[in-house]
């Protein structure tokens, strides 16, 4: 049944892997626009500090603190984009990763609110909050097979699945559209863009706004998942891990962010039997990664070929015979 | 109580400007910069604690042997993280960038697995001599920290000014294509770039290890994050800048935590540089042109 195969602890990395997704989108958003941010850990601070204070000292409702905290971030996206715009390149990324810094030593110094670095705890759970919901409609996660545990694991991973597959698709259609045309061509030289009629100023404080909402919107979600978070946990560490998320997996397309998340969360549990070193590997394999696939596992060729293999094996099972005669 | 807390300031600022010209010389000729800097500089600290403490060997040692690990460690980094990586079709400016957090990575869990978490004290015979002039107090250890980071500076700026060597650096930074067209053997001036950069991280490394009595595996971190502040507080790649942004902000952060809130001492550095890159990209001593910042 259901309740022999799910594991709560797989779950778990789950649901990690689907917050690592987001992030590794966020800054996949802002580097489509040729911007590089290493601030993403510091707005992803902010969102998950946002949601929490509000969900545990006014006992406001999760998705309306997981929403809020998106939209502080995302406001500090704006203060922070405008005045970047000045900026390009390491330039660029020193500031962010200095912005990121600074957010971290307030939330270390602001004890008052945030306890300083031992961090906030208790911070409601989205899974426990919601299966209290459902134990009132009556519903008992038995007729499912399930125990309390599972379902509320399982709950978590659901919606973060469709969470996900929402900012997935909403991302892909950006891509095609008037926006991401624009992001493209600001990426590919400013000059001409801006030559051409398109107002970067615009769209370089919209895209790295989307990455500062983004990052947010997962931190919130990751106080709510993790139901504890310290400042440490939005330290440089957190920086370098959502860059690696996008530049290891490709950072030209957004299932490189999504493959790079995936794998790159994946890589330090599948490596725990040799845990002590674990993470000295984490850094050979960017080394190595660097020398012989700079662009990341998946770039446009890969995916063309994959397209390509895919519908030659459809139309072989379709028949090719057929088109000949076409 | 002020003149203790400038002697201190000026000791810590010149260990800062010491760190800040091994990322500035990178950065000058090679245009990246090594975020494995600070756990280079981190290992040299390590050294120096296994010859003076665990070994019991005299301090001039413990500075040979810190140079020699950091500069082989230099040639690596160079050899394996940044030398295939360049003249690469296709690489993105952000790949060299990747490449030395991978390293950094790898030599901070390294040292992580070999020394353990903790603090590591940094015994040497003279940390306790101290001069009494007037009303304040002196520390030999002080003294000694400063006038070898001044021979180094000193050192380092006739170097690439006066000597062949030193201008063949400057020309590659200037234009990689146009000196190696000139004859400059630019491969092994790039190589010769990264080591003497180790090497300045490893006598740095020593010297903290000297001034805070302390060593751990992420002290890297902290001082790697702020010789990047450093060295866009005096203007990226500009040798003179380093070491004034260095001194600067060992004072700016003493005064902190004497007259204000040492809570908010790390902050300090990148508060400093978000307003220095929106008013002042180019630095404070960098030249005033329209790339700069771009």
């Amino acid at each position: 049944m259901l309740g022999d195969i799910i594991n709560p602890y797989h779950l778990q990395i789950v649901s990690f892997i689907l917050i690592n997704i987001i992030l590794g989108i966020s800054i996949y958003i802002t580097l489509s626009s040729g911007q590089l941010s290493l601030g993403n850990a510091g707005f992803m601070g902010i969102g998950a500090y946002t949601s929490a204070l509000l969900t545990i000292n006014f006992d406001l409702p999760i998705f309306l603190g997981i929403i809020l905290g998106a939209v502080v971030a995302g406001v500090f996206g704006i203060l922070i984009g405008i005045p970047a715009l000045r900026l390009s390149g390491v330039y660029l990324a020193i500031a962010t990763l200095g912005f990121g810094e600074v957010i971290r030593v307030i939330f270390v110094n602001w004890e008052s609110i945030t306890q300083g670095s031992i961090g906030l705890s208790g911070i409601p759970h989205l899974g426990r909050e919601l299966f209290k919901t459902f134990k009132l409609t009556g519903f008992d996660p038995d007729m499912l097979g399930l125990k309390n545990n599972q379902f509320i694991y399982l709950l978590v991973v659901l919606i973060l699945l469709l969470v996900n597959i929402l900012l997935v698709w909403f991302f892909i259609r950006q891509n095609k559209s008037r926006v991401g045309r624009a992001f493209a061509a600001i990426k590919m030289d400013e000059k001409a863009a801006e030559s051409m009629g398109i107002n970067i100023t615009y769209y370089k404080v919209l895209s790295f706004t989307q990455g500062a909402i983004l990052a947010g919107f997962a931190g919130a979600l990751y106080a709510h998942v993790m139901a504890y978070i310290s400042p440490a946990d939005f330290a440089y560490h957190r920086a370098i891990d959502i860059l690696i998320f996008s530049i290891f997996g490709g950072s030209e397309l957004i299932w490189g962010a999504i493959f790079g998340a995936t794998f790159m969360t994946i890589l330090p549990e599948a490596l725990r039997f040799i845990s002590d070193y674990r993470y000295m590997i984490y850094g050979v394999i960017l080394i190595a990664m660097m020398a012989f696939r700079p662009q990341g596992i998946i770039d446009v060729p890969l995916l063309k070929w994959f397209k390509k293999s895919l519908k030659l094996k459809r139309g072989v099972s379709h028949g090719i015979g057929t088109k000949k005669y076409n | 109580m002020l003149l203790e807390q400038i002697i201190n300031g000026i000791t810590l600022g010149s260990i800062y400007a010491i760190v800040a010209l091994g990322f500035t010389l990178v950065f000058g000729v090679l245009g990246i910069i090594n975020m494995a800097h600070g756990e280079i500089f981190m290992i040299g600290a390590f050294i120096g604690v296994l010859i003076t403490s665990v070994l019991g060997l005299p301090l001039w040692i413990a500075f040979i042997a810190a140079i020699g690990v950091t500069v082989i460690l230099g040639y690596m980094l160079e050899r394996i993280a940044l030398r295939p990586l360049r003249g690469k079709q296709g690489v993105s400016h952000l790949a060299p960038l990747i490449s030395t957090i991978g390293v950094s990575i790898l030599l901070e869990n390294l040292s992580h697995h070999i020394f353990g978490a903790g603090n590591h004290p940094f015994r040497h015979s003279f940390a306790q001599i101290q001069f009494q002039v007037g009303s304040i107090t002196i520390y030999l250890v002080q003294i000694l920290i400063f006038v070898i980071s001044i021979t180094l500076m000193v050192v380092l700026s006739y170097w690439l000014s006066k000597t062949k060597a030193g201008k063949a650096l400057r020309a590659t930074a200037e234009n990689l294509e146009t000196a190696s067209l000139l004859g400059v053997n630019t491969k092994r001036t790039i190589t010769t770039t990264v080591i003497i950069a180790s090497a300045l991280g490893g006598i740095a490394g020593i010297l903290v290890g000297m001034a805070f009595n302390s060593v751990n595996p992420q002290m890297g971190l902290s001082m790697g994050l702020k010789g990047l502040a450093i060295i866009i507080l005096g203007g990226m790649g500009n040798v003179k800048g380093a070491m004034a942004g260095g001194l600067l902000l060992g004072l700016a952060e003493t005064m902190i935590v004497a007259y204000g809130d040492s809570g908010y001492r790390d902050a300090v550095a990148f508060i400093t540089i978000i307003f220095i890159l929106l008013l002042r990209p180019q630095g404070i001593f960098g030249k005033n042109t329209a790339e700069a910042g771009r």
